[in-house]
């Protein structure tokens, strides 16, 4: 049991009344110990029935477990007591969209997008819907209604959305000038440092290209260095850019690499289109 | 092997695939102690190496990620990697053959060691 979890375990078993139980219960799903946050949060549940933010904790349980529509249910509980909640319409969407609901998570991804609009990872998942709508031929909203879509800044934005999953990373395609060509950086409070983070840290690359020549290693394929608040991973792109992705220090590094990978393809190939649309 | 950071060292540079294992100064970038395969221009790779270590540590500060704790990088022929503690670096030249995921526990381990 780490630390954490037994303080919150501790503090809990003091005074059970309390809401620690949403810490604890957040603590184990991040942990990958579904039943155990299940058990937590359904414990805490039955004492806080009316609060939103238990039922939105049992339904990230849910949708973790893969109970899609249990988790739907809870996620309309929520809404039922806080129709504004954005972490109910952000899962909702999700799920909705994970069931090929095209539309419904389309209204409701809009709701959530209405409600913080700088929110990268609502506009991220919009685009999906869209797109999958699209393809599937299967939505019946009208194009003009929004004419952020599918612009070139919306295809930038949301270039590795695929590649990214639904894991806790983010990427960005940085040119030879420390720019931004493409990708989104979002903070906690849905701020997009992108611009910030890009420009700091391609400096990085020019400082190990300049070692590799003096050590005669070849070309460098891969940096990857860890922070207290991130694993951050880069490699070279076209045209002297970078990629870069930068990942909750939790997630498995192989796992970043392989991201990352996928994300210098993406952007080798939307590089590619890019130049020969213009 | 008798200097005082060669348990350190020692550990890193028994991993197949190191050529050579060094502490260095974090702000002068000069050699403390070192265990080098005979050809490893080790003054240069320290040199070089603490340098990015301290470029990466400044970017991340700036970028509000925190300290940086290990620093990895792949090249063609070979990697490099950077372990700190304090005002000292770890740093390990390593063929690219390399187990990445041994080298990076043991350089974290001894640089945990390091005074």
């Amino acid at each position: 049991m780490s630390d954490e979890v037994r303080r919150l375990s501790e503090e809990l078993a003091r005074d059970p009344g309390s809401l620690v139980f949403l810490q604890l219960g957040e603590t184990l799903r991040r942990r990958g110990q579904l039943d155990l946050a299940l058990r937590v949060s359904l414990r805490g549940l039955e004492r806080h029935s009316t609060n939103g933010d238990a039922h939105d904790l049992v339904a990230r349980i849910r949708a973790d477990r893969g109970e899609l529509d249990r988790a739907l249910e809870a996620w309309d509980a929520v809404l039922r007591l806080v129709p504004t909640h954005l972490g109910a319409l952000k899962g909702k969407g999700f799920v909705l969209y994970t069931q090929g609901r095209w539309q419904e998570a389309e209204r409701v991804l809009l709701e959530a997008a209405a409600r913080d609009g700088g929110d990268a990872s609502i506009a991220a998942a919009l685009a999906h819907v869209r797109r999958e709508a699209d393809q599937a031929g299967a939505s019946g909203t009208d194009d003009t209604d929004d004419a952020s879509r599918g612009s070139p800044a919306e295809e930038a934005r949301t270039l590795f959305a695929e590649a990214l999953g639904d894991g806790e990373m983010t990427a960005l395609l940085i040119d030879a000038d420390g720019l931004v060509m493409a990708g989104v950086y979002p903070t906690a409070d849905g701020d997009d440092v992108s611009q910030e983070i890009g420009a700091e840290l391609c400096g990085v690359s020019d400082e190990v290209q300049r070692a590799m020549r003096h050590l005669a290693l070849g070309r460098w394929t891969r940096i990857a260095f860890e922070t207290d608040a991130a694993t951050v991973a880069m490699a070279p792109a076209p045209e002297g850019g970078l990629v870069l992705v930068a990942a909750d220090p939790a997630l498995p590094h192989g796992l970043v690499r392989r991201v990352l990978d996928r994300c210098g393809d993406r952007a080798a190939a939307w590089l590619e289109t890019a130049g020969a649309r213009s | 092997m008798t200097g005082p950071y060669q348990g350190a060292l020692a550990s890193v540079a028994r991993q197949r695939g190191i050529l050579g294992a060094m502490v260095v100064d974090a702000n002068d970038d000069i050699i403390v102690d070192a265990a080098v395969r005979h050809g490893v221009k080790a003054p240069t790779v320290a040199a070089l190496a603490a340098s990015i270590y301290r470029k990466a540590r400044q970017s991340a500060g700036a970028a509000g990620l925190g300290d940086t704790t290990f620093l990895r990088m792949e090249a063609e022929q070979g990697h490099i990697f950077a372990a700190g503690r304090g005002a000292l670096v770890l740093i390990a030249l390593a063929e690219s053959t390399v187990n990445v995921g041994l080298v990076r526990l043991a350089m974290l381990q001894a640089a945990s060691g390091l005074p």
